[in-house]
């Protein structure tokens, strides 16, 4: 018994590709799992601060301290831009929301009306926005509703009492801002920000677009990476051999096993987003025509990936091994694990370096952020789709070249 | 038909043609024989276009192979060594899969397949899948693969090998027809008696190199011996060998036997009896053997066909 357990791990040890997956794989997903969701790099105590989006349309002194003030709290990150920017980032789904000092913001506080700041926010966006929103509100009003409120009571003090004297009339209005009970500016707080969805909230739960997306995608990066390695079986059953001595051109033998790959792949995310729909109620025919559209891209871009794995790998056990590898890392910071939006800055930016990021992406924007075919959000993510199948079956077909067309 | 001038090809540091040269007529059946690594497959690998060679020409059917190697594709028909079909198809898919990368219309591709199948006695489990066949069945389809679109030429890599009498018999009827029917044949092969049944011509490789080339009448009259004395011994070492080696050109030990060529068997196989007795060496068994194909490629390559 001894013997053969000895054996065993023998041979266990001595597949470097079987070691690496057992030990090597959890422990890059357990890494980057830790930095998405348990706070690893910050200090004990430490909170993750909220990327807020901040345009100063007003752009007063009064409107600069109140963004200066956010900005040096422990929990935003306040980045300023134009308002035509910052409402593009949200309706691109880069950002979650925009917070606006809209013109007469100075004004409104110095004469104690509602100041006019608006928080628009993607809808889509539901638990980041409702942490912006829950952190703006009481700090806003710490900020600027005392100030408001005090001037408010003070301004209608002074219409309803104009015979006074001037020394009594100073000295009361200093009691009313010195007292000013908080208590009361609380009861303020809500009217003081205006909320607005930029990007409205639709009938599909958010919840079941990302399900159905990230699902689909990364369950089709496995699917397809079996498929490319086809490529290799037939390499190794001498099929590809015999295929060479045919008239066919060689490249022609890549070009079929994408294409084969492709259609597969469609038909894969097709029939998700159909169940999706007969089981779970997904409203697919609203949006049919950006729907086949993105699903071509993401299984164009999907296919080019699985074949390029092939390419690179000379059996079948290597194409295993790496796309187990690179799948689960791809699927993890790409959004198929977890939404993008949970994960800290740092790797929503390294996102985007993954197939699902852009397929995800894309179908927000159908199912989420409902943008029409024509929008330049939705065809850009077709576009990086496309650009992405076209530079990884490039590099496919050099490598089919070299590798796999290397029969003697 | 075919015509191959000073073929060279090196793979890293070794040569594996050093410049061979042949040409095979129209309608013959030409055998190319050899030893593991003589460069046979080689040589098949670059008339069918897959490896290009380092140096020399090769002519197929009339098209220059490196100007043209669509046309010389398109004449040749290929039946590689190893069994490549795909499993989970049927044996009809598979052929008509095959059929379908050549210019072969769908209706003459369709008759072509049944009259295959038929040819090659498989046409009653066309609808099978072929991981179903026996080995010597999938053989049959291998070959049958490469006839579909009626090439003029056809290259043969071992196609008997590892399968029941039955099929075997059943690729000799077929290919001999083919032969009739005038079709050019390259063959390789391990069995000499196949080369010796079917070959017009023979050509001996070794070591990258074309040794002798001929009709089997040719070599075996080009051969200086006639027979072959073939002597096993009790205690044949390697030290006995090199004594008796020194006493007798051209010898070649095969295990405990030694082979003696001789052109004259009566006066030789005495003196050889005496020489061995003198040597130490202790007699188990003699045979003698008529020159064939066999026994010429033991003399000139000094190894057995199958090493």
């Amino acid at each position: 018994m001894v013997q053969i357990a000895l054996k065993d791990l023998k041979l266990f040890f001595a597949n470097k590709r079987a070691t690496l997956l057992t030990f090597a794989v959890p422990m890059v997903l357990i890494t980057l799992f830790a930095f998405a969701f348990g706070g690893v790099g910050r200090k004990k105590g430490e909170t993750m601060p909220t990327r807020l989006i901040v345009a100063d349309v007003d752009n007063t002194g009064e409107s600069k301290d109140v963004i200066a003030q956010l900005d040096s709290l422990k929990e935003f990150e306040v980045i300023l831009k134009n308002i035509d920017e910052a409402e593009n980032l949200v309706k691109k789904g880069d950002e979650a929301a925009v917070l606006i000092f809209h013109k007469g913001f100075s004004d409104s506080l110095n004469v104690g009306n509602n100041p006019p700041i608006e928080f628009k926010y993607d809808a889509a966006k539901e638990a980041e926005v409702g942490i912006l929103r829950g952190a703006l509100t009481g700090n806003l009003m710490g900020m600027i509703g005392g100030k408001s409120m005090s001037k408010t009571i003070v301004n209608k003090f002074d219409a309803e009492n104009q015979n006074l004297d001037a020394e009594t009339r100073d000295k009361i209005h200093a009691q009313i801002l010195n007292n000013f009970s908080p208590e009361e500016t609380k009861k303020q707080s809500r009217s003081i920000l205006k909320v607005t969805p930029l990007v409205a909230e639709e009938e599909n739960s958010p919840g079941l677009v990302h399900a159905v997306a990230g699902t689909a995608i990364m369950m089709l990066l496995f699917s397809v990476s079996g498929m490319g390695a086809s490529l290799l079986d037939e390499k190794q059953e001498g099929t590809l051999k015999k295929l060479l001595y045919s008239p066919l051109a060689p490249n022609s033998i890549l070009y079929g096993k994408i294409l084969s790959t492709n259609l597969i792949s469609i038909s894969q995310l097709a029939v998700m987003f159909i169940f999706a729909n007969l089981v779970f109620g997904l409203d697919i025919y609203s949006h049919l025509f950006s729907l086949l559209l993105m699903i071509a891209a993401t299984a164009f871009a999907c296919s080019s990936f699985g074949v390029l794995l092939a390419s690179f790998s000379k059996t079948r056990q290597q194409v295993q091994g790496l796309s187990t590898m690179i799948i689960l890392v791809m699927s993890c910071i790409g959004g198929s694990m977890i939404p993008t939006f949970a994960m800290p800055s740092f790797m929503q930016k390294i996102s985007a370096f993954s197939v699902n990021y852009w397929g995800i992406q894309g179908f927000y924007d159908i199912f989420w952020r409902m943008l029409p075919l024509t929008d330049p959000t939705f065809l850009s993510r077709i576009l990086v789709l496309v650009l992405i199948g076209i530079v990884l079956n490039f590099i496919a077909l050099q490598m089919f070249k070299k590798n796999i067309l290397k029969i003697a | 038909m075919i015509s191959v001038t000073n073929l060279r090809k090196n793979y890293d540091n070794v040569q594996a043609l050093k410049g061979i040269s042949f040409d095979i007529k129209k309608g013959e059946f030409y055998g190319l024989l050899g030893p593991n690594g003589a460069g046979k497959t080689t040589t098949i690998s670059i008339m069918s276009t897959i490896l290009e060679p380092d140096a020399g020409n090769v002519s197929i059917a009339g098209f220059d192979l490196k100007k043209n190697p669509t046309e010389c594709k398109k004449a040749i028909g290929v039946v590689p060594q190893e069994i490549a079909l795909y499993n989970e198809l049927s044996a009809y898919d598979n052929l008509m899969f095959w059929g379908s990368l050549y210019d072969v219309r769908k209706g003459e591709l369709k008759s072509g397949i049944d009259e295959t199948l038929k040819r090659f006695g498989l046409y009653e489990r066309r609808n099978d899948k072929v991981k179903t066949y026996s080995g010597g069945m999938k053989r049959r389809i291998n070959i049958a693969a490469a006839l579909l679109h009626k090439p003029s030429i056809l290259f043969m890599d071992e196609p008997t090998v590892g399968i029941d009498p039955q099929s075997r018999n059943l690729i000799f009827e077929v290919v001999e027809k083919l032969h009739q029917q005038g079709m050019t044949i390259v063959y390789t092969t391990h069995y000499m008696e196949e080369a010796e049944k079917f070959c017009d011509r023979i050509a001996i490789l070794d070591n990258g190199q074309i040794i002798v080339q001929g009709t089997l009448d040719e070599l075996k009259s080009s051969s200086k011996m006639k027979e072959t004395i073939v002597v096993s011994f009790v205690n044949l070492s390697d030290d006995l060998f090199q004594k008796i080696s020194r006493e007798w050109e051209g010898l070649i030990r095969v295990e405990n036997s030694v082979h003696f060529y001789t052109s004259n068997v009566k006066s030789d196989l005495s003196k050889i009896i005496l020489k061995c007795s003198d040597t130490g060496l202790g007699i188990s068994h003699i045979d003698i053997l008529k020159i064939n194909l066999e026994t010429i490629f033991l003399n000139l390559t000094g190894k057995q066909l199958r090493d």
